[in-house]
């Protein structure tokens, strides 16, 4: 600081001559000697306080209202991969749903524990099946399901690429392991109706998969996984497929089956036709039944809610025991004896 | 005699010798040829020797068709790394010569094959833009030196063709033409000196581009080529020249010029080497003997091995433990896939073959690929855009930042401060230990001549700064003597006694020595005189300051020195008897005996015109009173104690002696001495050795007191260094009483400090030296010194655990050289940590260099080192910065420096405020790459552990390349650049501040925990609470989110929160702190729109097709954005809150004193805002303005293989200079003395 003083008289005389910078280099100017217009940010017992307070105060009624919102929803969640398996195979399911000479139709109760709004969606819920591994996540040729048999680079479906000779369409793991369950409910001996059109997304239906696309040569090798498909309808059409294809992200996933279209109401039973098809059992994944209504918010998932109550909540804490802190105990706001040079000396 | 202005002497003896041995030839004279060897032994050489094939090389003067068949090199250069064809092959080879290329090279390959997860360009783009970056930068330092070469290449020259001059340019020059240089000119190529305009067939060189020092030098041309001058003359040279192949010894040459038969020996003196240029010549001819890059210059190109700063060591260990997290994550993830793998996923379609990374069959085998996949899955954990964001960050400090700072810049000399390299910024925040020269640095390096002492008798009336500062100390209060109206204050004179001034000395006791006294100041030196020969305007060349001082005090007395011819000295003298009648008297220089630092003396022997022969010596008392005959005991106490006075009063003492010769005694000696001088081995010692039989039996004469002042706010800046916690010792050639007047002068000693003392001035250890036994006397000293430094180390002990007082060490050269035995290092070490100052006198380069590296390795401290002259070389080299003070003259330290500045004083800014800006903010920078890099690949573990470890990629490809070099790239090159914890003027009120940079706190394995275990907390968030909101959250249509959809969500908080997690890590945050945090965040929703809105007909995974619009349409999206960046900031904003509150550092109450405060300078612009400028924006427009010439053709400079950035030569600011630079400038033709005013 005295050196500025003693640097600066001698050269203003000397810059007398020149003209005045631009603006622009008066901002270059302030860059390099870095005086440059900033905000100081601290984080001062009161901007603590405030912060965790506002935080909690926003975040609290934000958490019940999801909370609340997730709670309107009812969910019917039936899981029935160990009861629709006759109890003289229940020791060894395996073979049981690899034999095809057994029917595997099977039914089941529902309760509806409350009324049910339409739409009702209808999903099926797997377990211990992991969408997501790498061998089986890459099995596929999006560049096949768009073009069909015109595109030939399908190296990437192995092992399901060919089958006696011949490409298969869709080819792949993904598409081979096709969930093929299906369920019809009756109600009160009537038919309900399950709508199993748009349940894929849009975007899916109309530019990842083909309209001109037909199924060929699928399912038919010695290995079957899963459903089989029409070849008479274009791929854009199958949405069961469509929907498989859309891997989950985690190895527990639903998938949307169908929407039924009519009002459920409380303690209506609901007889549920359902043909047990697909192979969970060698990996001992479960099979779960979902009907579910819908809210502005989603399916039933409490965990938005909750966590925003849970932060809410710890910061509201936090922000009273801050302030108690504060009020009971305070910290002097830029106090110099806290220098630790000065707490040296004045210990001594 | 202070070591470093004699240091000095000896390039000046270049001219001096050159005087001398022009005279080779003339009978009985013959001083046989020059030493230059002695001035390479000490001079810092740029390169090593390499002696070339023993054969010769033979070259035919002015003509062109007899060389041909030599095949000589031509004269064009070319210093650029590259051409067309190897700079992608070269470029690539030494960008992958740093680990982190070369790892993501090896991760790029490994990613082409099927084991990996991610497709190639996940790494590929990341490497390709930090390489894309280097290799422009590199193409573009070349390119510069492309031209630059050009420039150089296309330089006209004069050339000899049939008769007449034409104009070539350089690059036609071939070995053989004879040239012609007119003055100021630079020389093209190495030439032999065949003939100037001067006569006596002199010429001036300055070779300040050589070695950095302006003094001029002199060279002699054979007598037998002085005709060839004009072109006429010059074509019937047929001269034949054998020489040695060429080297880079810049000092020698041998050869010989074999004209009509005759065979005439070549020395150094007759060569001009390139880069040299000619001056007070009006032309010189000469024949080329060495072209372009066989000349001495270009053969000393090597770049000198650049230092790395301790933070960047750290750095690799933090990276290595980087490497063992990814090593350990692979593991953890590799077993895990061994163990899961099996047949019973039918749907895995793991029947049959199975290719080898997932066959259950073969669990091992899977777990050894898997690891492989994963190590390519997770190498964004090492993060790759870190070096080359430092680079940058550092170079912008550098050239931006300590370059123009207005607080470093000395408007006296007009210098800038400059940083020469860009690897040590942020050492300069952590240095504990400086060691300093005194003279030049600490004191101003002007000598004035103040007093004297002739024989026994003392003169000179004036009172030192230093005294005044003793007698304050004492209470006493001097009262200022009277200038009297015969006082003179010349520059380098400042001197006051009635007795002596104006002639007055005649009237003295024995106006005979006085006058003896006044020809040794005026025959007994190498000083050259420039300009008009009249008093007033005279000025005279001399390598140190001292020298000038002592002939200009001659002049003052009446023996004015005025011209040098390379055989005698002229002097104009007014003592004889009658006042007002001048005679010009010529002293014939018979020989010099130079100065060297082992012999601390100067002699000439040099005979007067009326035939009486005299030796003339100068030097340390020490020597001299060693070498004194047994007359005259009187004058030796009395001058002995004016000694000590003089010593005391912090002057700088010089004896003079002399003695008669007969002529049968010189004869006699001068034949040793020619044949010592023309011996080829030893030749040194031998003429040491000769000098010493004729240096003997002197008679004193007295001494002289010159006055060093001490630089402008040196005790201010010396008491703020200390009061941050940084020690310093004063390493100097002076006395020790000199030394510690200095110390106290400075702040560095004061009365509450126990004084330790360690000197080899005790009467066990005279008693010892005067039997003369060196075995003895060493195991004397040795002795004492131990038991010193133990009696020492014990009081020590006590005194700061009782007393708490602050010690200070003194210790000279001679003990020193025993303390620093092995055996005795450790106490010695220990105790002089333990004190807070420490002055070392009487000590050598080497010495100040092994007293450095005795700190720097066994202290383990950082040190950094600060002089201006030659001899502080070694130590500005070995110790972890060097700092050059720059200015004045002389340019060796500041060659040898990482840093240089013009002043002492500077050194507060220069450590206080960009060292600790430089060391917080890197260290922040380099945490939070480490935090950003862990976090992104913690939330890919976690979801390992969630597709049965098969190493399956969370993110898309383009998302995982982005991150660093988009998305996360920017903002944290701001935070390096701008954040400022508190401002420089309270950097400087509060120089405490700084020791936590010493202590290293903001870099410790603590602190990279505290953001690894937040990294840690941060990655569960974003994976555990993007998965869990999205299992069922859907949105009203009933829809389910996929893979992609939930991995976007993820990426997209983890990018807002890592943004948002550097705002809170600012300290101050500018404009472009909130543009560029915004601009990343809204960069990578652009790309996000545009990526996941087209569909290519490539032949990509269209997985992440539409997905951000299909997240955007659900609630979901915005509610889970704006709880997970807070939840996951919440642990951070919590640790921050409770340590500020709890455990404040101390910049953060710093900032809280004086939080209300606008900032001194900006308050000052914010008033004067409109056409008004501050006179600091006034001034820093003025020097942007200053022409720059040293910038065109170093802009390019920072090329050593550290981290130097790019936008090195757009900077156009001075930067450093390596060897081949040195040939650049060398040879550019610029004029040097353009003006910047």
């Amino acid at each position: 600081m005295e050196m500025e003083a003693s640097s600066t008289s001698p050269a203003s005389g000397g810059t007398q001559a020149h003209s005045y910078p631009p603006l622009r280099s008066r901002a270059f100017h302030k860059f390099t000697q870095q005086n440059l217009p900033a905000c100081k940010a601290q984080l001062t017992p009161a901007w603590v306080i405030t912060i965790f307070l506002v935080t909690g105060v926003v975040f609290i009624p934000a958490g019940l209202i999801f909370i609340c919102a997730s709670e309107s929803v009812v969910e019917i969640v039936d899981r029935y991969d160990i009861e629709c398996v006759p109890e003289s195979y229940r020791s060894n399911k395996v073979a049981y749903i690899k034999d095809n000479s057994i029917s595997k139709n099977c039914k089941r109760l529902i309760k509806v524990p409350k009324h049910m709004k339409a739409p009702i969606y209808v999903y099926y819920e797997l377990d211990n099946y992991y969408q997501n591994h790498r061998r089986y996540i890459k099995s596929r040729c999006d560049k096949q399901l768009l073009h069909g048999l015109k595109y030939k680079k399908t190296s990437l479906c192995v092992p399901e690429e060919y089958n006696n000779g011949l490409p298969i369409v869709p080819c792949g793991l993904v598409a081979w392991s096709l969930f093929n369950d299906s369920y019809s409910f009756i109600r009160e001996t009537v038919n309900m109706k399950v709508n199993r059109k748009n349940i894929a997304w849009m975007s899916d239906r109309e530019h990842k998969f083909g309209r001109n696309v037909y199924p060929f040569n699928f399912q038919n090798g010695s290995l079957i996984g899963g459903g089989k498909l029409d070849p008479n309808v274009p791929l854009s059409d199958q949405e069961d497929l469509i929907v498989w294809m859309r891997t989950s992200a985690l190895p527990k996933f639903r998938k949307l089956y169908g929407v039924i279209e009519e009002d459920l109401e409380a303690d209506e039973i609901i007889e549920v036709h359902l043909v047990n098809n697909y192979n969970t059992y060698s990996f001992g994944g479960k099979k779960r039944l979902v009907l579910t209504t819908k809210n502005w918010l989603g399916g039933k998932n409490n965990f938005l809610g909750v966590a925003y109550m849970v932060t809410g909540a710890f910061c509201i804490f936090l922000s009273i025991l801050f302030a108690l802190i504060h009020v009971k105990n305070p910290r002097p706001h830029g106090d110099a004896s806290h220098l630790y040079w000065n707490r040296k000396s004045n210990a001594n | 005699m202070n070591g470093k202005g004699w240091d000095r002497v000896r390039t000046a003896r270049l001219g001096g010798d050159g005087a001398a041995a022009g005279t080779t030839g003339i009978g009985s004279r013959r001083t046989g040829s020059v030493q230059l060897r002695q001035m390479s032994s000490q001079t810092v050489r740029l390169g090593r020797v390499q002696p070339q094939a023993p054969s010769h090389r033979t070259i035919y003067c002015n003509d062109r068709d007899a060389n041909l068949m030599a095949r000589f090199k031509v004269n064009s250069v070319s210093t650029t790394k590259y051409n067309v064809l190897t700079f992608l092959p070269k470029g690539l080879f030494e960008q992958f010569r740093r680990v982190a290329n070369l790892y993501f090279l090896m991760i790029s390959i490994l990613s082409t094959t099927p084991i990996s997860p991610v497709s190639p360009i996940t790494n590929v783009i990341p490497l390709s833009l930090v390489l894309l970056v280097s290799l422009i930068k590199e193409a573009f330092e070349d390119w510069k030196r492309f031209q630059n070469d050009i420039a150089i290449n296309s330089t006209p020259v004069d050339v000899l063709q049939g008769q007449n001059w034409e104009t070539v340019p350089w690059r036609k020059l071939q070995v053989g033409d004879v040239v012609r240089i007119k003055q100021d000119g630079f020389f093209p190529a190495d030439l032999l000196f065949l003939a100037s305009t001067n006569p006596d067939g002199v010429c001036y060189i300055e070779t300040s581009n050589l070695d950095g020092e302006t003094n001029l030098k002199i060279r002699k041309a054979l007598e037998r080529t002085w005709d060839f001058l004009l072109p006429d003359k010059a074509a019937e040279f047929k001269g034949e020249i054998q020489c040695e192949q060429p080297n880079n010894s810049l000092y020698t040459f041998t050869g010989n010029l074999i004209i009509e038969s005759q065979t005439l020996p070549l020395s150094p003196n007759q060569i001009l080497l390139r880069g040299c240029s000619l001056r007070n010549t009006e032309y010189m001819v000469g024949a080329v003997v060495f072209t372009g890059h066989e000349t001495k210059v270009m053969m000393n190109s090597m770049s000198v091995p650049s230092k790395r700063s301790t933070l960047e060591r750290k750095l690799d260990k933090l990276i290595l433990a980087l490497f063992c997290g990814l090593f350990l994550m692979c593991l953890i993830g590799a077993i895990g896939s061994g163990v899961f793998i099996d047949r019973k996923y039918y749907y895995l379609g793991l029947f049959g073959n199975v290719e080898d990374q997932f066959n259950p069959s073969n669990r091992f085998v899977v777990t050894i690929l898997t690891m492989f996949t994963l190590i390519t899955l997770y190498s964004t954990i090492i993060p790759i855009s870190l070096y080359v964001s430092i680079e940058m960050i550092k170079f912008i400090q550098c050239a931006q930042f300590i370059n123009k700072d207005l607080h470093m810049y000395h408007v006296e000399s007009d210098t800038p401060a400059l940083a020469r390299t860009s690897n040590l910024n942020e050492e300069l925040g952590q240095v504990e230990y400086i060691f300093s020269d005194k003279t030049g640095t600490l004191t101003r390096n002007l000598m004035e001549f103040f007093k004297c002492s002739i024989g026994g008798e003392a003169y000179g009336t004036g009172i030192t700064e230093i005294e005044k500062g003793q007698a304050e100390r004492l209470g006493k209060k001097l009262d200022e003597v009277k200038r009297s109206d015969t006082a003179i204050h010349d520059k380098g004179f400042n001197f006051d006694d009635a007795r002596i001034m104006r002639g007055a000395w005649r009237n003295e006791r024995d106006p005979e020595i006085c006058k003896e006294f006044f020809r040794c100041l005026a025959v007994c030196h190498t000083v050259l005189p420039e300009g008009d020969e009249s008093p007033e305007k005279i000025t005279y060349q001399a390598a140190s300051p001292d020298e000038s001082a002592l002939v200009n005090a001659a002049k003052h007395f009446g023996f004015f020195f005025f011209r040098r011819t390379p055989t005698s000295v002229m002097v104009r003298e007014s003592h004889v008897e009658k006042m007002g009648n001048i005679q010009d008297v010529s002293y014939d220089i018979l020989n010099v005996l130079e100065f060297n630092s082992t012999r601390k003396r100067q002699s000439v022997v040099c005979r007067y015109p009326n035939g009486r022969l005299v030796l003339y010596c100068k030097g340390a008392d020490t020597v001299i009173y060693e070498r004194l005959g047994d007359t005259n005991q009187d004058i030796k106490r009395l001058t002995r104690e004016h000694l000590e006075q003089f010593g005391s009063a912090g002057l700088r003492t010089l004896c003079l002696a002399y003695k008669e010769l007969s002529m049968d005694v010189y004869e006699k000696w001068n034949e040793k001495f020619i044949q010592a001088k023309s011996s080829l081995r030893d030749r040194e010692k031998k003429l040491d050795e000769v000098a010493e039989m004729i240096e003997n039996d002197l008679i004193l004469i007295g001494c002289t007191a010159i006055e060093d002042k001490l630089q402008e706010g040196v005790p201010a800046c010396i008491e703020t260094l200390s009061r941050a916690g940084i020690k310093i010792w004063v390493l100097t050639g002076d006395k020790m009483e000199t030394a510690i007047n200095i110390a106290y002068a400075c702040n560095l000693i004061n009365n509450d400090m126990k004084q330790f003392i360690i000197t080899s001035e005790t009467d066990a250890i005279r008693e010892a030296e005067d039997k003369g036994d060196p075995v003895e006397i060493a195991r004397v000293i040795k002795e004492s010194v131990n038991h010193d430094l133990k009696r020492c180390l014990e009081e020590a002990q006590q005194y700061l655990h009782i007393a708490a007082q602050s010690l200070a060490l003194v210790i000279d050269g001679k003990c020193l050289m025993y303390a620093l035995d092995p055996n005795l290092r450790v106490n010695l070490l220990k105790l002089s940590l333990s004190c807070t100052s420490v002055v070392c006198c009487r000590v050598s380069p080497l010495q100040k260099a092994q007293v450095t590296s005795l700190v720097k390795k066994g202290a383990r401290k950082i040190t950094l080192s600060i002089g201006d002259g030659a001899n502080d070389v070694s130590m500005i080299q070995a110790a972890h910065v060097g700092v050059g003070i720059s200015g004045l003259e002389g340019m060796q330290a500041v060659m040898a420096s990482d840093f240089a500045i013009a002043q002492f004083r500077f050194l507060t800014d220069l450590l206080l405020v960009h060292g600790r800006w430089s060391y917080t903010r890197l260290c922040k920078v380099i945490t939070y790459f480490f935090y950003k890099n862990l976090t992104f690949t913690l939330t890919q573990f976690w979801f390992t552990f969630q597709t049965g470890f098969s190493g399956q990629r969370f993110y898309d490809d383009w998302f995982q390349s982005l991150y660093n070099v988009i998305f996360t790239a920017l903002p944290v090159i701001i935070l390096g650049l701008f954040d400022k914890d508190v401002s420089a003027s309270l950097a400087k009120k509060y120089p405490e501040l700084y020791k936590e940079g010493i202590k290293n706190v903001f870099f410790r394995w603590g602190v990279v925990a505290v953001w690894a275990f937040f990294a840690f907390y941060q990655s569960l968030i974003f994976f555990y609470f993007t998965t869990a909101a999205s299992r069922n959250g859907h949105n009203s249509s009933g829809k389910i989110f996929g893979l992609w959809d939930v991995s976007t969500m993820a990426f997209t908080c983890v990018v807002v929160t890592v943004n948002l997690r550097l705002l809170m890590a600012c300290n101050s945050i500018t404009r472009w702190h909130s543009l560029s945090i915004s601009g990343s965040i809204l960069a990578w929703f652009v790309f996000i729109f545009i990526y996941s809105g087209v569909m290519t007909p490539h032949d990509r995974q269209e997985n992440v097709f539409f997905v951000i619009y299909v997240l955007m349409s659900t609630f979901f999206f915005y509610l889970t954005l704006l709880l997970v960046p807070i939840v996951a900031l919440l642990g951070d904003f919590l640790y921050l809150g409770v340590q500020r509150w709890f455990f404040p550092h101390n910049y953060q109450i710093v900032q809280e004193i004086h939080r209300d405060e606008v900032e001194g300078i900006s308050r000052t612009e914010f008033l004067e805002i409109g056409n008004h400028l501050t006179p600091d924006e006034a001034r820093s427009y003025a020097i942007s303005q200053l022409p720059r010439e040293t910038s065109k053709h170093t802009g390019f400079a920072f090329d050593s293989p550290g981290y130097e950035s790019f936008f090195a030569s757009q900077a156009g600011v001075l930067a450093p200079q390596k060897s081949w630079d040195v040939a650049r400038r060398a040879s550019m033709r610029t004029s040097k003395k353009t003006s910047p005013k």
